[in-house]
């Protein structure tokens, strides 16, 4: 059996080589709860000079493997000591902290472009647009048969733009008491008109005529 | 195959000779043949706990040569299979016993033939109560979860680390091991068992290499006694890890034993508690501890065979 002092820092907080940061953490809060001075448990166990060294070493051993490069240099010192075999140098498998704000991504953005893309080219946007859109006034309904034309759903112009599926609709239904402060508005409408490609300038000017135009004749 | 498990523990009041009693009665009801030893020597109380008055015979007719065999002094109980060796008709003195008649008992203990021996111990650390602790190497620890009990506990244990040290390593090496150790660390008293066994290592590989082998053959097992539930439920694991880092021995945390207000009914009645009130949770968590020995004790026969 081994003596506390020798043990490694692995043995000390009593995990696994390949441990996870997650499980470092875990172990060394263990370890505190366990060795603390007013520790139940341990109170009585230790004098204060033992304490203070045990517990020197768990704040060692846990700063030292809880930074992935101070971990590296000491796993290498372990694999040359013998005290561990080559494989724990091997961090494939190791879990790493999941990162924060995961789910905000939109994940397979540029998966969604390609498919808009794709579909876009197949057909000819430019007479398509020229079809549609008569004179310099852009209404939601023309933006609505230039997307539909091309098969493209409103899920997939949010998956790219990420501009709310209600907003698209409010825009593509005229109901202009329901969209944003213009300037917002405008940048929607880039977004909106980029992925379809189509001129941006363009449908920005057209579609605040229209909105003007409708809100003197109301 | 025989198994003799010591009852002990340090503090006074922590359940050894209610959980000795009841263990017993347990394994008594698995058809084990199973004697209880009262060793808490002038503060036996062990029969009461069995609903017992006054046992007609006892460890004294052993000690004045009454009865040649221990065997011979055990009283039978209301269990089947269960018997007593009570020590409540020694002496008011049996308390500060002879070395000889101790030896005596350790002999005789040691001799006897059931599938259990549970020897429910006293409180404290005199040199008795350690010596009857180390009959065997399984020693139980009952520990209640408060700090006096678990200071006492470690108390208990080292002062059992350090008998055993000064039995294998005979007296006089002892000692001077001790002063050794003394001089070196500046200390007045050794207050770790495990100080002095690194010592010995230093000076003497040998006889500490036998020292460390002799003190890795202890298989203690130890319980958390009047558990309620705003205890910290890893007490336990802790007290494991912790015991198994830093005595050269395995501990084995055998369960939580719940805190029942009938176990004070049951002894006011005098009655056996696992006979008035076999479902409640103490007596399920009894039964739990119970066969986490039973599975140990069939693990060793398994050994002892290969």
């Amino acid at each position: 059996m081994k003596k506390y002092e020798e043990l490694n820092y692995y043995e000390a907080l009593e995990i696994p080589f390949g441990a996870s940061p997650f499980e470092i953490s875990q172990a060394y809060k263990d370890a505190l709860s366990i060795y603390n001075e007013d520790s139940l448990i341990t109170y009585s166990f230790f004098d204060e000079s033992e304490r203070g060294l045990i517990l020197k070493k768990i704040e060692k051993a846990f700063l030292t493997l809880i930074d992935p490069i101070e971990r590296g240099k000491y796993d290498r010192m372990l694999v040359r000591t013998g005290e561990a075999d080559e494989s724990i140098l091997i961090k494939k498998d190791r879990k790493k902290p999941i990162s924060l704000f995961q789910g905000n991504h939109p994940k397979n953005r540029g998966l969604h472009l390609k498919k808009i893309r794709k579909k876009v080219e197949a057909e000819d946007m430019k007479t398509l647009s020229k079809e549609i859109i008569t004179g310099d006034v852009v209404s939601g309904a023309d933006l609505k048969k230039l997307r539909e034309s091309v098969g493209i759903d409103l899920e997939e112009i949010f998956e790219v733009t990420r501009i709310n599926i209600p907003i698209l609709k409010s825009i593509e239904e005229n109901e202009f008491e329901k969209l944003p402060p213009i300037i917002y508005l405008k940048n929607f409408l880039k977004s909106y008109s980029d992925t379809l490609q189509l001129d941006s300038n363009t449908i920005i000017d057209g579609y605040i005529k229209n909105m003007t135009r409708h809100r003197e004749s109301a | 195959m025989s198994q003799t498990y010591p009852i002990g523990g340090g503090k006074g009041g922590s359940g050894k000779s209610f959980i000795t009693a009841n263990l017993g009665v347990l394994f008594a009801k698995q058809g084990k043949k199973v004697v209880l030893v009262d060793l808490d020597l002038g503060g036996s109380n062990l029969h009461t706990f069995l609903n017992l008055r006054n046992p007609e015979r006892g460890l004294n007719d052993f000690l004045n040569k009454d009865c040649k065999n221990l065997d011979d002094v055990a009283v039978p109980t209301a269990i089947p299979n269960l018997s007593l060796i009570s020590s409540t008709n020694c002496s008011h003195e049996i308390g500060n016993l002879f070395h000889t008649q101790k030896l005596k008992i350790i002999r005789a203990i040691k001799d006897l033939s059931y599938d259990y021996t549970l020897l429910d111990l006293g409180a404290g650390t005199i040199f008795n109560v350690l010596d009857f602790f180390l009959i065997s190497n399984e020693g139980l620890f009952i520990i209640t979860p408060e700090p006096t009990s678990i200071e006492n506990t470690f108390q208990f244990i080292k002062a059992v680390y350090l008998r055993k040290i000064k039995q294998v390593l005979k007296q006089r090496a002892f000692n001077t091991f001790v002063k050794k150790l003394q001089t070196t660390t500046n200390k007045s008293i050794i207050r770790s068992p495990m100080e002095l066994v690194e010592m010995v290592s230093k000076y003497n590989p040998e006889r500490g290499k036998r020292l460390q082998d002799e003190l890795e053959k202890f298989e203690f097992t130890f319980i958390i006694n009047q558990f309620r539930k705003e205890t910290d439920v890893t007490m336990g694991s802790k007290i494991e890890k912790l015991c198994n880092k830093h005595f050269f021995a395995n501990f084995q945390f055998l369960g939580n034993i719940r805190y029942d207000e009938r176990v004070h009914d049951s002894i006011y009645s005098r009655s056996i508690y696992m006979n008035k009130y076999p479902y409640s949770i103490t007596a399920v968590d009894l039964q739990n501890v119970a066969g986490k020995i039973t599975k140990i004790h069939q693990h060793h026969a398994l050994q002892s065979v290969t």
